[in-house]
This record gives C-alpha cells, structure tokens and sequence, in this order.
C-alpha cells in the first residue's frame, strides 16, 4: 500500500494566486471611489462654469437695480427681486429665530418632570426630525391655506375679493383731465366706488403736487393754457376709487402677499433652526450649568446667562444656514405668491413681490430665450449672496474657535 | 404682600420678608417663561397638525365632488386636470410614474456614488483630499434646487442627453440626474456619520485577521453600519420624490402614463407648482381641491419614507458599549 501523497490544503494552495487577485480588487476599488468622489467636484465645477459662460457678461449696475420688462430683456434686472428676497429673509428670521431657538431651549434644558410633559417632549422631538422630511411644496400649500386664505375663516375664498378686515388704507378717486393728466382727490370714502364731479376740490397730481380742481360745462371749450388745461374736467365727468398704500398697510386675510410667503418660509426653516440650535445647546458642557446653578441662578438665569451665550456662536451658524436655504427656497414661493414678476419694488408687507429665485424660474421658461442668460446673471448674483452668507456663518464659527482657545 | 410687616429701622434689620418677595418673583417668572417656551414649540406641533388637517379636509372637497370616483383616481391612466382639455380624467399614475421614473434615475445615480464617496471620505481619502471634498460637497448641498433646474435645461439636456438619443427638450432623464446630484451630498454626509460610528476596534480586528481594506469595508464596516445606510437611503428618496423646482423646471407639463426616460413628465408636486402658478386656479374649484388630493398622496408618502427611515435607524442601530 502506498501512503497517499501528501496534499496541501486547497486554500493554501492557491493562497498566492488569491491574495493577488483580493490586493488588485482592493487598489481597483480605491480608484473607484477616487473617480466617484472626484464627480462630484467636476459636476460642481461643470455647473458654476456653465452658469458663469451664460450670465457672467450681463451683471452690471442697470442689471442689478432695474426690475423686469415685458419682452426687453436688455432693459430687465432684478433690483425688486433682490429686494423681495431680503425681505423675505427679514420676515424669516424675526418669526423662526425666537420659535425656533425657544423650542430647543425647551427641548434640551427643561427635562420633563411628569408624565405628561415627558410625552410631550418626545412628541414634539419625533414630529420636528419628521417635518424636517416633509416636501417645501407641501408648506407652499400649507401657506396658501394658512396665510393666504385663513381657512376661510373670513368669509368665503374667491380671488379678487377684497380683505375682510383692513388697516392703514388710504383711499382716493381717479380721474383723468383734459390735458391727459391723472388726478387724485384724495381722502374719498372707500363706500363709494365712484363718483361724479360736480364742482371744484381739492386734488393732487402725480407728482405729488397739490392743486383744485378746474370744472368746466359739458360743452364749454377746452382751456388754451397748458397748466389750467391739466387740472380741468367737464361737469359730470366720473372718478373711479383707487387704493393708495401706506407702507403700514395691512389686512386679514393676508392673501398673496409678501408677508404671507415671509411666514411660509418661516415654517419651513423652522425644524432647520431647532434642529441646528438643539445641537449648540447640547456642545455646552454641564458644568457651565452646574456652576450657574451652584452660584444661586434659577434654570432661567443659567440658560439665559451662562447656556445660550456659550451657545450663540453655533446657534448663529446654524440660523445663517437656515436663511440661505430660505433665500434658495422657490417652490413655497410659487405657491404663496404665484409667479410675480414685476417692474416696481414693495410698498407694503401686504404687496406680492418678485424674488430671486422665483425670477430665475420664469426667466429660464420664458418664449424670450434672451432671458435664459438673465437667468444665469441672477442666479450668479444669488450664488453670491449666499457664499456671503455662509462666508459669515464660516466667520463666525472660526471666531469663537479662537476665543475658546 | 402687603401683609408682610414693614421691616423697621430700629432694631435689627429683617431681611426675610424681603427675600421672600424676590423669590416669589422669580419663581412666577421661571413660571412666565416655561409656559412661553411650551408655547413656542407648540408651534411646530401646529404646523403637523394644520397640515393634516388642511389635507384631509380639502382633499375630501375634492373626493366629495360628485364628477369624482375614488377608483378612477387610483387606477386612470390619464390626467387632464389644469389644462385646456374638455374631456376630464383624474387618474393619479401619470403623476405617480413621472415621479417614479425620475426618482428611479435620481436614486441610481446618488445611491451608488453616495456610498462610495463616503466610503472613501472615512476609509481612503488623506486629509488632505478630504479638505478639498468636504467643501465641495457642502457647497453641492447648499446650491438652491431652482438652479439645479437650470442647470438641467441649459447643460444636461443640450450636452449630455440629446447627443445619445431623441431627448426631448424637457425629460425625465435630465431632471432625474439633477435630482441625483442634489440627493448626492445628503447620501453622502448621512452615510458617513453611520460608517463613522462604527468603533474602531472592528476595523482593526478585521485588518489584523488579514483583510485587505475593501474586505474590510465589505464584511464588517458596510453590515455594522447598515441601519444608518437605509435610512440615509430612505432620506434621500423622500427627499427626491418631494423636489419640485428641478422638477418644474426641467420635466416638462405633460403627465405621461410611460416608462420611458425621453419624453416629458410632470411628476405630482411638479403639478401641484404649475397648477399654482398658473393663477387661473378658483379657489372652490376642481382642479384646486385637485392640487389638495395630489399634495395628500405625496405627504403620505414622504411621511412614510421619514418615518421608516427614523425607525430603521433607531430599531437596528448596532450599540457598542
């Protein structure tokens, strides 16, 4: 009997031919990832330089102060724009910050004692990382719902309605003169929609300036001079109500307007802020609290004295975060103002206005394909203003590094 | 208070009753000042609540309506609904598919490179790359969805698409991958917090038995780290199937009942903003409560999405102690 020739293990044997092959998938795969996280740096890239190549040219000074023109893209910019959209931020921050900030400080410096406010605290943690989730349209429709229309808690919901409760209107009747000149009587009584002129009163002209007005018979015929000509009708003539605006103008419903979407966005940055705000608030180290606490302070003098200061460096990045998302933010926009584009600023909160993004929507779908490289200069001047802020945020941050030490 | 005897200035002085007053005030503004941080967070509550609400009812306005079966809005191909078409037909799936397809090429795209990028971002890269990619990728995540749009109808459809194939001007395709570019740095920082989780010591017992660094990625880093990577992936489709502006931009206003990438798509919140936009909506109207009952499908879903996704990560989170 021969003994059986002696075997190495299968796997030893080919050990070397193996490890050879696992040592060339392991280099392969480096590669790979290498060119998958290499993409993304060239997508970036790829897409600032599209957008630099298309609208670099048109950021100039009329661009940046003039607002849109019906089909004169040379003539168009986006200075109501810019303004609708630092408007927006305005309105964002004075509601989101003092929520926002105030629902973290309740979430993570109040434990909950009882029963029934432990289940209020995990509620209220559960549904803000669930609103975090929740699409920005579904906010628009919120808004439109909330803030537009008030449930209809004003009456019925028809367009062209006017509000049901109103502040701060001023009223006039309109007319025009025979020198093609509009006229205001000012302080006229929104109860009547239109009257006929009979006599003489009081009236201003476009530019603001004062005059009375000149009633002539209906077939008298039309004053030579050029200044009286301008302020003269005939008997009978009819004036139609207008509103004039002041800029504290306000009413219920809010319908589309600025201040409507302004609350929109708020609600949505909102779960961005807590969010960020709760996470500043748990980097303060405990004894900072255990020493407010041990020199007498209540939980409201240490948050308010000890906690939220170490906190405000992140709170403040986290909250500049949180407004360049609004700033970005189109689609609740669209659903709370709809589509606005438009030649002249605001003059009120209750005003529907351009903003950025919403200008870049409509000028990359307009008929006008001149507008497409609008859109790109606008949206340069958007990319700018947000690397601005985030500049800041980065600013911030880098600050209270240093002085932590 | 006023009860509380006057402390006189003869004899010793008494203090207590003074005290007293101040803490009594104090503790009624702790008091003051809880129930003004209950109220701010009930704000966030409302907002939960108001959305529900405001769905539910106005989407029964336009189930109620008697022109409208809830079968033929589950199960009718076609939908004419906002435009100028006579005939009516309220199927939901064009809706649905327009989403579907486009989330599917939004997700092949940012699933894969996601993960790899992570990957590589704790695993490969030296901190020097990293302090180059990192950035980037925030930059990625910071650029507002309305110029992803743009950047799909000026460079993805004219350069990258309509040399392959008969794209039309406005496809899924392209608004697919600009979705995918935007879900990219949300898969890639969620990924990476759950991979960076995993403790140490598992790497360097895999290392030490002889792994290469991919098998090591492979059979310990990418299972111990698996509830994170779902949810991160859940996350993202949430976040792809609620885009809009990419969508409103660059898919078009045609709601197809196809599979096919090429032609155009509305996707449901891409109906939802044009209907908006349009301003020819009458509030009261069909095709208003319409825009309700689209808004309640894609609510349902993206809350189921983020909640399965909360859940996965809590329920399966591997605990080292």
């Amino acid at each position: 009997m021969n003994p059986p020739p002696i075997q190495a293990p299968r796997n030893l044997r080919t050990a070397p031919t193996r490890d050879r092959r696992r040592k060339w998938f392991n280099s392969l795969f480096s590669v790979v990832c290498l060119l998958a996280a290499g993409l993304a740096t060239v997508v970036l890239v790829t897409l600032l330089l599209a957008i630099l190549g298309k609208g670099g040219l048109w950021v100039d000074w009329q661009f940046l102060t003039a607002g849109h023109r019906e089909n004169k893209p040379l003539e168009s910019g986006i200075g109501p724009a810019i303004m609708g959209s630092l408007m927006i931020c305005a309105i964002c921050s004075l509601f989101a910050l003092p929520v926002g900030i105030a629902t973290a400080i309740f979430l993570e410096e109040y434990q909950p004692q009882s029963r029934g406010l432990q289940f209020f605290h995990g509620l209220v943690q559960l549904n803000i990382s669930n609103l975090a989730g929740v699409p920005s349209i579904v906010y628009g429709i919120l808004g439109v719902t909330a803030f537009v229309y008030m449930f209809g808690a004003f009456g019925k919901i028809e367009t062209g309605r006017p509000p049901a409760w109103e502040f701060g209107a001023r009223h006039a009747w309109q007319l025009k003169s025979l020198g093609d000149q509009w006229l205001q009587i000012p302080d006229a009584d929104p109860a009547q929609p239109g009257i006929r002129i009979e006599g003489p009163r009081p009236i201003r002209f476009a530019d603001g300036s004062n005059s009375v007005l000149n009633v002539i018979a209906a077939g008298a015929p039309v004053p030579e001079d050029v200044a009286l000509r301008n302020r003269t009708v005939r008997a009978g003539a009819a004036a139609s109500i207008v509103r004039l605006n002041s800029f504290w103008y306000f009413h219920l419903p809010l319908h589309k307007s600025i201040l409507a979407a302004g609350l929109t966005l708020a609600l949505v940055i909102l779960p961005i802020i807590i969010i960020a705000s709760q996470e500043a608030l748990r980097a303060v180290p405990g004894s900072i609290r255990e020493a407010a606490f041990g020199l007498g302070a209540t939980r409201w003098q240490s948050i308010r004295k000890a906690v939220v200061p170490a906190a405000t460096p992140g709170i403040m990045t986290g909250a500049i975060l949180a407004l360049s998302r609004a700033l970005g933010e189109a689609a609740p926009l669209l659903a709370v103002m709809g589509g606005v584009l438009s030649t002249s600023g605001l003059t009120s909160l209750m005003d529907k206005s351009p903003t950025l993004p919403v200008t870049i929507f409509r000028w990359s779908h307009d008929e006008n394909v001149m507008f497409e490289n609008l859109a790109a200069a606008a949206i340069i001047v958007l990319l700018l203003l947000l690397l601005l802020m985030n500049a800041v945020a980065i600013l911030i941050r880098y600050r209270a590094e240093q002085q932590r030490g | 208070m006023t009860s509380e005897p006057e402390p006189s200035l003869a004899g010793p002085l008494d203090f207590s009753s003074l005290a007293t007053v101040s803490t009594r005030v104090t503790r009624r503004r702790e008091r003051v000042v809880f129930v003004l941080l209950v109220a701010c967070s009930l704000v966030s509550l409302a907002t939960t609540v108001g959305i529900i609400v405001m769905l539910a009812w106005e989407s029964a306005g336009f189930f109620l309506n008697e022109q409208i079966k809830l079968g033929s809005f589950l199960t009718d191909n076609r939908w004419t609904l906002g435009q100028s078409q006579g005939d009516l037909h309220y199927g939901i799936l064009p809706l649905l598919s327009g989403t579907f397809r486009i989330t599917a090429i939004a997700m092949l795209i940012a699933l894969p490179l996601g993960l790899v990028t992570a990957v590589y971002q704790s695993e490969f890269a030296s901190p020097r790359v990293r302090a180059v990619l990192k950035p980037t990728l925030e930059l990625l995540a910071g650029i507002p969805t309305v110029v992803l749009g743009y950047f799909a109808i000026v460079f993805i459809t004219p350069w990258l698409l309509q040399p392959w194939g008969d794209f039309k001007t406005f496809n899924a395709a392209a608004a697919g991958i600009a979705v995918g570019i935007l879900c990219l740095p949300l898969v890639t920082s969620l990924s990476e917090d759950a991979i960076r989780a995993v403790p140490r010591s598992l790497r360097e017992g895999a290392l030490g038995l002889g792994a290469t660094k991919l098998e090591m990625v492979v059979r310990v880093v990418l299972p111990a780290a698996l509830s994170g990577i779902v949810s991160a992936f859940l996350l993202a489709l949430a976040r792809a199937i609620g885009e809009t502006m990419v969508v409103a931009l660059a898919a078009g206003s045609t709601p197809t009942w196809t599979l096919d990438p090429r032609v155009p798509s509305q996707t449901m919140t891409g109906f939802i903003v044009n209907t908006f936009q349009s301003d020819v909506v009458e509030p009261g109207s069909l095709s208003y409560y319409s825009i309700y009952a689209v808004a309640a499908v894609l609510f349902l879903i993206t809350l189921l999405l983020t909640l399965a996704g909360e859940w996965i990560r809590f329920r399966f989170r591997e605990r080292y102690q």
